[in-house]
């Protein structure tokens, strides 16, 4: 077996649950994930030469996953990027405070939503999306992230906190479109049981 | 906290308003998160939207499940990196 080889299977082959896990994130398909998973791992052999040994192989690895991920769904990367992350920011008061107003202060803790996050997530586009899987499903920080993206930190951030906020948003109007119980009716609810 | 930013908020809120996520990403310098933890514990409806955004991250973080690729993902990939060359044990 040759160096290079042992190495691969080593330091590069443990990581295809990681891997799998990210794939399906993105794609949101059993057989579309397949798919990249293997794509990713045939390129990462092919330019396993450009891997610095002793660096971070799983953010290698899913580097090379979501450019495979983008170029299966023929998405070029966006050349305007948003520079709105204040707007933003101070959007998400106004997601709040419709959340009060609503008596959704808890809704985020509901065990009935998680289904609910599953699909908001999956309706973020893109670029956005893969900034919410990769920094707050994935727990990989900011400067991973844009290393994954081969964007500025500041990009990062800014995807990130449209990607919560149009999430959010998502959210609270499934909730209320849903019915679902404002707090203060659960509590009136378990002083009169 | 008022309903609208247009209404007049007062500028420590505002300041919890703009970098709450920057806050619970650990991503300020340690004098401003200092600066708005400070505020965060004495004002009531500070402390409720942060809490608010901080259930939103714990949300997605839950969504992260360990999962193990099908073996039919690997036997895949091992036949198509044989296939390029990859000789394993």
């Amino acid at each position: 077996m040759k160096d290079q080889d042992a190495a691969f299977e080593r330091e590069a082959l443990p990581w295809i649950d990681d891997v799998y896990r990210f794939a399906l994130s993105l794609t949101r398909d059993e057989s579309d994930a397949d798919d990249v998973v293997q794509d990713t791992f045939l390129r990462a052999y092919r330019s396993w030469h450009t891997y610095l040994p002793g660096s971070d192989c799983r953010r290698w690895l899913f580097t090379i996953c979501r450019n495979v991920f983008l170029r299966s769904r023929e998405r070029a990367r966006p050349t305007v990027e948003l520079d709105a992350t204040d707007v933003d920011a101070a959007a998400v008061g106004s997601v709040y405070a419709t959340a009060a107003r609503e008596g959704f202060e808890d809704i985020f803790s509901r065990l009935d939503l998680v289904p609910a996050i599953n699909d908001a997530l999956d309706k973020v586009p893109e670029p956005f999306r893969s900034a919410l899987i990769i920094v707050d499903v994935e727990d990989q920080s900011y400067e991973s992230a844009a290393e994954m993206l081969g964007v500025p930190i500041g990009t990062v951030r800014s995807r990130l906190f449209r990607g919560r906020r149009l999430m959010q948003e998502q959210l609270l109007t499934y909730a209320i479109d849903a019915g679902f119980a404002p707090r203060s009716a659960c509590v009136e609810q378990r002083r009169n049981a | 906290m008022p309903d609208t930013l247009s209404e007049v908020v007062p500028t420590e809120c505002m300041e919890v308003v703009l970098h709450v996520w920057d806050y619970l990403d650990d991503q300020l310098t340690a004098e401003a998160t200092t600066t708005l933890r400070a505020h965060i514990i004495v004002c009531p409806e500070c402390y409720a939207f942060q809490s608010f955004q901080r259930g939103f991250l714990d949300a997605l973080a839950g969504l992260r499940r360990p999962q193990r690729a099908p073996w039919r993902v690997k036997a895949r990939v091992l036949a198509s990196l044989a296939e390029a060359g990859l000789r394993t044990h």
